[in-house]
């Protein structure tokens, strides 16, 4: 309803016109919006408007102990969110000086590896709605539960694991547990099959994705591009080969790469590391009942917790990209800066904002969740 | 907005037993079809889709996504309202048609949960719109999101989820709050007095001091400028 003395305002003649593309839109990832200047259907210039997951962790994390952190980090990227800890958990262990046991460092790949595979099913899932394609979407939900469910079996909870302390994980392994690990492993295996028929060869998606969104690999590192998205456009780098963390080194894998930059190329990316992770965790089922020791090194009181002066920058590679944590301490008992570089404000914002001009309205977002951007990431 | 008809909604017809059985069906088939507009508001959104998908399943129980907010009957918060959704929350909150009901899923749109401190978040969601429900935990699972629509479906069949009315009659209340946070000259293009003279229910927290900053606030609505680069503009400003 509207005041009686609404008068809607003119403006001069024009083909273009605009066009507020979210917050609250079934085509855009969580709570982001984009605007977007429109000449019949295609997109002249596209404008990111974030902040509306604005929540101040920065400075939050300033104002908090440093094991508090641990349980604020996660909700920095919500559909991925163990790489935010085990990223924290380390800076502060480089700070210290912490030696993690073997153990720890093990169960923290498996953690990271099984966050990978849970993140790249959701994605699908939410791809493949954005073409219509609900099955998928379906499929790919309740697949992921499966692995929410070794979470909480694993870590207490199912989304938010706060697995991590500074200097090793919590808890032990349940009894059996790699036994179910392998079994959903198998059955996702097996499912495998299934999503290459009924999604990733289905025309429907192939067509409408193949040569939308396309940057190549020049401009894939000028604008800051890093993980999957940077990998579809044939540069094969990958912090976990190329500059390892954990156990890494140990372990063998390969990186998956496509030539041509497109959504097309970038979905089938994530499809091949699915692949990759189930080899990666089934080393670690294999290896880790011969990995005896303590699961984590001896920390001082937490609550009265002075971490050594310095600063620290830490990379992983999260499902989405190169997640960065940049820690500086003074000696006292709270960080006194904490930077996140995340990789979705560059995919998000600068990448988006490029590819979408030229591209039909209806491929926005197409493009968007093929960048797999994570809005509470970009906000933060 | 003299167009509209001055029909009085009659809620309570005590005397004829015929109304009352059909007040009772009325009630039963509202409850058993529900349209959730869920605004994702933060992270709690994330369970959404398995409660919504195969696993959970929730259109057993008779709701579905809607993706506007015309035609949605229940309005999903799910997590910390940052004060710039706020906003934009509020503006669907008004455009939905009544009855409409708001469920609160996680803690922080109780008390503000983990981000207590934080300078961008609104607090308590209920300072700012009636809520029927609140879903507590961070992140509350699906069984609970299921369990908690549930309970609302009992309230709206047994009559007892009426705080959308609430909005009506307190209206003063609610916008002080929103004038608070947003600054004096907020308002939405949507006109909540005349909508509660329409169904009848001005109560007496409905017109107070902040109405009237409104009236004197009021100028013609102005399209909002919406040209690239330039930001929307802000009552705030
Ligand atoms: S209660 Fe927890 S899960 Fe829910 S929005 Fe707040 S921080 Fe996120």
């Amino acid at each position: 309803m509207r005041p009686e003395n609404y008068e809607a305002q003119r403006h001069p003649p024009s083909n273009e016109f605009e066009l507020n593309f979210g917050p609250n839109h079934p085509g855009i990832e969580g709570n982001y919006a984009l605007k977007v200047k429109l000449h019949g259907d295609v997109v002249v210039e596209a404008k990111a408007d974030g902040g509306y997951l604005h929540r101040g962790f920065e400075k939050l994390m300033e104002q908090r102990l440093w094991i508090q952190n641990i349980a604020l980090v996660p909700r920095i990227c919500v559909p991925d969110p163990s790489p935010m800890e085990v990223c924290y958990a380390v800076a502060v262990e480089e700070l210290c000086g912490l030696e993690v046991p073997q153990r720890a460092q093990w169960l923290r790949v498996m953690q990271l590896e099984l966050s990978r595979i849970a993140a790249h099913l959701f994605t699908f899932g939410g791809h493949a709605a954005t073409t219509g394609m609900y099955s998928t979407m379906y499929w790919g939900v309740a697949d992921r539960d499966l692995i929410l469910d070794l979470f909480e079996e694993f870590t207490g909870g199912r989304v938010y694991s706060i697995y991590n302390i500074p200097g090793g994980v919590r808890r032990e392994l349940p009894d059996g547990f790699l036994q179910r690990v392998s079994e959903t492993l198998d059955y996702i295996e097996s499912r495998l099959p299934d999503y290459d028929n009924l999604f990733f060869k289905n025309q429907v998606f192939v067509k409408r994705a193949k040569g939308t969104g396309v940057m190549s690999q020049e401009q894939a590192l000028a604008w800051g591009v890093t993980g999957p998205n940077l990998r579809a456009t044939g540069l094969a780098f990958d912090v976990r080969r190329d500059d390892p963390y954990l156990v890494y080194d140990q372990l063998d894998f390969e990186i998956p790469t496509e030539a041509h930059g497109d959504a097309w190329s970038r979905t089938l990316v994530r499809r091949l590391e699915l692949v990759e992770s189930i080899r990666i965790l089934r080393q670690v089922v294999a290896a880790l009942p011969d990995i005896a020791g303590p699961i984590r090194a001896p920390i001082p009181n937490p609550l009265a917790w002075n971490v050594p002066a310095g600063e620290v920058y830490t990379r992983v590679e999260s499902s989405k990209g190169e997640l960065c944590y940049f820690v500086v301490s003074d000696g006292g008992p709270k960080p006194y800066r904490v930077h996140v570089r995340g990789p979705s404000s560059m995919h998000a914002v600068q990448v988006l904002e490029k590819m979408s001009v030229g591209s039909r309205i209806e491929d926005i977002a197409q493009t968007m969740f093929s960048l797999d951007a994570c809005p509470p990431e970009v906000d933060r | 907005m003299s167009s509209i008809k001055q029909i009085p909604v009659i809620t309570e017809r005590k005397g004829n037993p015929l109304a009352r059985v059909f007040d009772e069906f009325v009630r039963f088939c509202r409850s058993r079809s529900l349209f959730i507009l869920h605004y994702c508001t933060g992270c709690g959104a994330i369970e959404l889709p398995p409660a919504m998908t195969s696993r959970f399943d929730m259109e057993r129980l008779g709701i579905q996504p809607m993706v506007s907010p015309r035609q949605a009957d229940i309005l999903l918060i799910t997590g910390y309202v940052s004060i710039k959704t706020l906003k934009r929350v509020i503006l669907t909150y008004e455009q939905m048609g009544s009855p409409k009901y708001v469920i609160g899923i996680c803690s922080c749109t109780v008390n503000g949960g983990m981000y207590w401190q934080s300078y961008a978040t609104a607090k308590k969601l209920d300072e700012y719109m009636p809520v029927d429900l609140y879903i507590a935990g961070c992140m509350p699972r699906p069984e609970a999101v299921l369990a908690g629509l549930q309970k609302l479906m009992d309230r709206i069949h047994s009559g007892e989820a009426n705080s959308w009315e609430d909005y009506f009659r307190n209206y003063d209340y609610y916008l002080g709050n929103q004038q608070k946070l947003f600054g004096e000259n907020w308002q939405t293009p949507t006109d909540i007095i005349t909508e509660a003279k329409h169904y009848d229910l001005i109560g007496e927290g409905t017109l107070g001091k902040h109405t009237q900053l409104l009236e004197q606030h009021q100028k013609p609505l102005e399209a909002l400028d919406m040209r690239l680069g330039h930001d929307l503009k802000e009552p705030t400003e």
